[in-house]
C-alpha cells in the first residue's frame, strides 16, 4: 500500500441501492462545483447578445406588473388610489410566479436538450434541471428587489414584523418546484408529450393560483369551508404567505398550507426516488 | 484467474445489457407506453423464469436479437488491475462502445455490476457539453467541470490548457466563430489535462488528422506509464498493439479473448478475415433489410472462382457480392470501402456509372427477385503488399444504406517481386502502390530557344 490515493479507495460498485434518492443529494452536493458551472452557463447564455442584459430580470416583472395595474385600473373603474395599493399584491404574486413558470419551463426540457452531453459522460443528472431552478432563484432575488422601492414609492405601508416569514414562502415554492423539476425533467426524458402539455398546465396553472388577483376575492365565491382547498396548492399558498409576510393581507387558512407543505413534501420526495430510478434508463431512452 | 481484489482498478461483474428495439429510443407516447407496460409487467409475472434463461440461451451465437429486444453485452466478465493499459477490440456492434458507456456509467447494465476505483475520466467524445454562445475561456472551465475537474484544478492548468490548443487569441471569442479544428484542438487539450486513475477512451476521440490522432494515442500512452489504469476502444491495431500489455476481444456481445495484445489481435483477425477469403451466411442468420438478404461476400485472385484469403500484388483483385433480392421491384446499389490495418480509409468505390470503369445497368433500376451477384475489380500493381479490410455497403441509395458490414472480410496483398526488380528496399508506409505512367521527355529546348519563337 504505498503510492496513489486511489489505493486506499476501495472498489466502487455502481448503483448501489438508493430507494429514497437521497445519496443522489449527497452526489449532487460533492458535484456541486459542476452545478455552480451550469447555473453559470444557463446565465451567461441568457444575456448573450442581449443590449440591456440583466436588466431584463428586473424589467420582466415590472412590466408585468404595470399591465395588470392598466387592466386592474380599467375595470375597478378607475380608482387610483386602490390600484397603487394592489400593485405590490401583483408583484409578489408575479415574483413568485415567474420562479414556477421559469424553473419549469426551462428544466423540463433540461436534460432533452443536453442529450448529447447526457450520453456521452457521466455526472449527476439532476444538476441540470437543477440549474435551471438556479436561475429562477437567482430571478426571484433580483426581482425583490424592487418590492420596498415599489411600496415605498406608492405609499403602501410594509409589515416589518412579519417580514421573517417571507424567506419561508420563498423556500416552500423552491421546493414545491424542485419536487416538479423532477418528475417533468426525467419524464420529459421519455415522453416528449410532458414538454407540449406543459405551456398549457401553466397557463392553467397562472389563473387558479392567485397571482394577478388576490385570494380574498374567491372568498364570497368559496365561502370559508372550501377556501382551504384552493389554498390547498403550494403556489397559492405562498404566495398567500408571502402577501401576508410583506404586506399584511389575511393570512392563508391554515389547512390550506398544511395539505400545501404536505403536497410540496410528497413531490420532493416522490420526485428524488422517481429521478433515481429514471437515472437507470435515462442514456438509454432520452 | 480472479485476481486479489486489493489490486483491481476495474472489474466488470457479469455484465449483460439489453436494449429495448423499436418504440423507446424514438419519441414515445404516454399512451402507448401506458399499455405497453402494463403487458410488458403481465408478461413478466407469468413468464419470470423464461426471461432468466434467456442470457445463457442466447449465448449460442446468433441470436441476440430477440422479438423487442437487442442484447449488446452477454455475460461478460473481466476485471483490470491498477496501472495496467488494456485495448479493447472487436466488430461494428461488437459491443464496445456498450461496455465503455457501462463503465462510464452512463448506461447501466441489464445484469451484473461494475466497479471502478478512484476517480474515472472517461472521454467518448472531444469537447462534451461545449456551447457555441461561451467564449473559449468559459467552455474551458465548463468542459473541464463536466470532465470532472475542480476549478482550483483548471485554473492552475488554465495556461497549460490553452497553450496546448494553441488558442491564446481566441480566448475571448464565442466558441462558434471557432473553425472546427481549433475546437477539436481545446477540447483535446482540457482533455489531456484531466488527471483521473482510471481512464475509459473511446477511438471516436482519435478524430482529425494523423498527428492529432498520434498526439490522442501518446497521451494515453503517457498515462499509462504515470501508473494509471487505462482502457482504451480502437480500430487501430497498431496503436492497441504497442500502446497495451493487455488486449480483450468482444465478438457479438461476447468476451472471446483476454490476452497479450498481438494474440488477441491475431484471433481478431482470424475471425474477422475469413480465412478462406470469403464470408457465407446461412439464410436465418444473413445480414438483411427489408428486401435484400447477402449471402456471400469474397475475394478473387485473377481469373479465378476459388475464394483467396491472399492475392499476388500483380494479380487483379475481385470483390464479389452476393445477394438475394426478396422484394421484386427492389432498387439496390452496392459499395465497397477499403480500410488498412490502421484503419485508414484507403477508397470508397460503388457500381455508380460515373464510378464505373466499366458498366453495371443492374444500378438504379427495379431487379426481379433471385440472387445477384456484383463483382468490382480491383487492378494489378495497384494496392501495397499489407492487409486490406474489406467494408460492404448495400442500400436503395448511395449513402443511406440498409445493409451495412464494417471491416467483414480481409485480404493480404502478396508481394510477386513484380514490382521490385529494380528497388529491393521497403515499402512499408503507403496505403497503395500503384503501378503509374511516367515519362522524360528531352532533352527539350533551352530557353533561349523558346524565347526565340516567341
Amino acid at each position: 500500500m504505498s503510492s496513489p490515493a486511489s489505493q486506499h479507495e476501495p472498489l466502487r460498485y455502481y448503483g448501489q441501492p438508493d430507494p429514497f434518492g437521497l445519496k443522489q443529494l449527497v452526489e449532487g452536493w460533492r458535484s456541486r462545483e459542476l452545478l455552480y458551472s451550469f447555473f453559470l452557463r444557463d446565465l451567461l447564455i441568457r444575456y448573450r447578445q442581449v443590449f440591456i442584459g440583466v436588466l431584463w430580470v428586473l424589467l420582466q416583472p415590472l412590466l408585468s406588473t404595470l399591465i395588470f395595474m392598466g387592466l386592474f385600473f380599467i375595470l375597478g373603474a378607475g380608482n387610483a388610489g386602490a390600484t397603487f395599493r394592489y400593485a405590490p399584491i401583483i408583484l409578489i404574486g408575479m415574483l413568485c410566479w415567474q420562479l414556477v413558470n421559469n424553473s419549469l419551463r426551462d428544466a423540463t426540457g433540461s436534460l432533452v436538450n443536453y442529450r448529447h452531453v447526457v450520453t456521452k459522460i457521466y455526472f449527476p443528472r439532476m444538476l441540470l434541471p437543477l440549474s435551471s431552478l438556479l436561475c429562477a432563484v437567482f430571478d426571484l432575488l433580483v426581482g425583490s428587489v424592487l418590492i420596498l422601492p415599489l411600496c415605498w414609492g406608492l405609499g403602501v405601508s410594509i409589515s416589518w414584523s412579519t417580514l421573517w416569514v417571507a424567506p419561508v414562502a420563498a423556500m416552500g415554492l423552491i421546493v414545491f418546484c424542485f419536487g416538479c423539476i423532477l418528475w417533468l425533467s426525467s419524464l420529459n426524458a421519455q415522453y416528449r408529450d410532458v414538454g407540449y402539455a406543459l405551456p398549457f398546465a401553466l397557463q392553467i396553472g397562472m389563473f387558479v393560483s392567485p397571482v394577478v388577483y388576490d385570494a380574498q376575492r374567491l372568498l364570497p365565491i368559496l365561502g370559508h369551508n372550501w377556501i382551504w382547498l384552493y389554498e390547498a396548492n403550494p403556489v397559492a399558498a405562498n404566495i398567500g404567505l408571502a402577501r401576508w409576510a410583506i404586506l399584511g393581507e389575511p393570512f392563508p387558512s391554515i389547512a390550506g398550507l398544511i395539505t400545501a407543505y404536505a403536497i410540496t413534501l410528497i413531490l420532493a420526495i416522490s420526485g428524488l426516488a422517481w429521478f433515481r430510478y429514471a437515472d437507470q434508463w435515462m442514456a438509454d431512452r432520452i | 484467474m480472479m485476481p486479489n481484489p486489493h489490486e483491481l482498478a476495474i472489474h466488470v461483474d457479469a455484465v449483460s445489457k439489453r436494449f429495448q428495439l423499436g418504440s423507446y429510443s424514438e419519441y414515445s407516447r404516454l399512451t402507448e407506453v401506458a399499455t405497453q407496460s402494463a403487458t410488458s409487467w403481465l408478461l413478466r409475472k407469468l413468464g419470470r423464469s423464461r426471461a432468466s434463461s434467456s442470457v445463457s440461451h442466447s449465448r449460442r451465437g446468433d441470436d441476440r436479437f430477440e422479438s423487442d429486444g437487442f442484447w449488446a453485452l452477454r455475460d461478460v466478465n473481466f476485471s483490470v488491475k491498477q496501472s495496467e493499459v488494456v485495448g479493447v477490440i472487436g466488430h461494428n456492434g461488437a459491443g464496445k462502445s456498450t461496455l465503455l458507456k457501462i463503465l462510464s456509467r452512463i448506461v447501466t447494465p441489464t445484469r451484473g455490476r461494475v466497479g471502478v476505483r478512484g476517480r474515472v475520466g472517461s472521454l467518448l467524445e472531444v469537447g462534451t457539453g461545449f456551447h457555441p454562445e461561451l467564449t473559449g475561456r468559459e467552455n474551458i472551465f465548463l468542459n473541464g467541470a463536466i470532465l470532472g475537474l475542480k476549478r482550483s484544478e483548471i485554473r492552475r492548468r488554465f495556461d497549460e490548457i490553452v497553450a496546448f490548443a494553441e488558442v491564446e487569441s481566441f480566448l475571448d471569442t464565442p466558441v462558434k466563430r471557432y473553425s472546427s479544428g481549433m475546437t477539436v484542438r481545446l477540447g483535446f487539450s482540457v482533455a489531456a489535462h484531466l488527471e483521473p486513475d482510471v481512464l475509459i477512451i473511446d477511438e471516436v476521440l482519435s478524430v482529425g488528422d494523423q498527428a492529432f490522432q498520434r498526439k490522442c494515442m501518446g497521451k494515453a500512452t503517457e498515462l499509462g506509464t504515470q501508473g494509471r489504469t487505462v482502457l482504451v476502444v480502437s480500430h487501430n491495431l497498431a496503436a492497441i498493439a504497442n500502446m497495451c500489455s493487455r488486449a480483450v476481444l468482444l465478438d457479438q456481445g461476447l468476451l472471446v479473448a483476454d490476452d497479450l495484445p498481438s494474440k488477441v489481435i491475431e484471433r481478431y483477425l482470424a475471425t474477422m478475415s475469413a480465412l478462406d477469403g470469403v464470408v457465407h451466411w446461412a439464410e436465418d442468420q444473413a445480414p438483411r433489410s427489408a428486401n435484400v438478404r447477402l449471402r456471400s461476400i469474397s475475394i478473387h485472385g485473377t481469373a479465378s472462382d476459388t475464394p483467396t484469403p491472399q492475392v499476388d500484388i500483380d494479380a487483379e483483385i475481385g470483390v464479389t457480392v452476393e445477394y438475394e433480392v426478396t422484394t421484386p421491384g427492389t432498387i439496390n446499389t452496392v459499395q465497397i470501402l477499403l480500410k488498412d490495418e490502421s484503419g485508414i480509409h484507403v477508397l470508397t468505390t460503388a457500381n455508380a456509372p460515373s464510378m464505373n470503369a466499366a458498366s453495371d445497368p443492374s444500378f438504379g433500376s427495379p431487379l426481379e427477385g433471385g440472387v445477384y451477384r456484383t463483382q468490382c475489380r480491383f487492378p494489378p500493381n495497384f494496392l501495397n503488399d499489407t492487409r486490406y479490410f474489406v467494408s460492404v455497403n448495400l442500400g436503395p441509395e448511395l449513402g443511406k444504406p440498409t445493409i451495412s458490414l464494417d471491416s467483414v472480410l480481409s485480404f493480404l496483398v502478396h508481394d510477386t517481386g513484380a514490382m521490385r526488380k529494380e528497388y529491393l528496399g521497403s515499402w512499408a508506409g503507403p496505403v497503395v502502390r500503384p503501378r503509374l505512367a511516367w515519362s522524360t521527355h528531352g532533352p527539350l529546348p533551352s530557353d533561349s530557344d523558346l524565347s526565340g519563337n516567341t
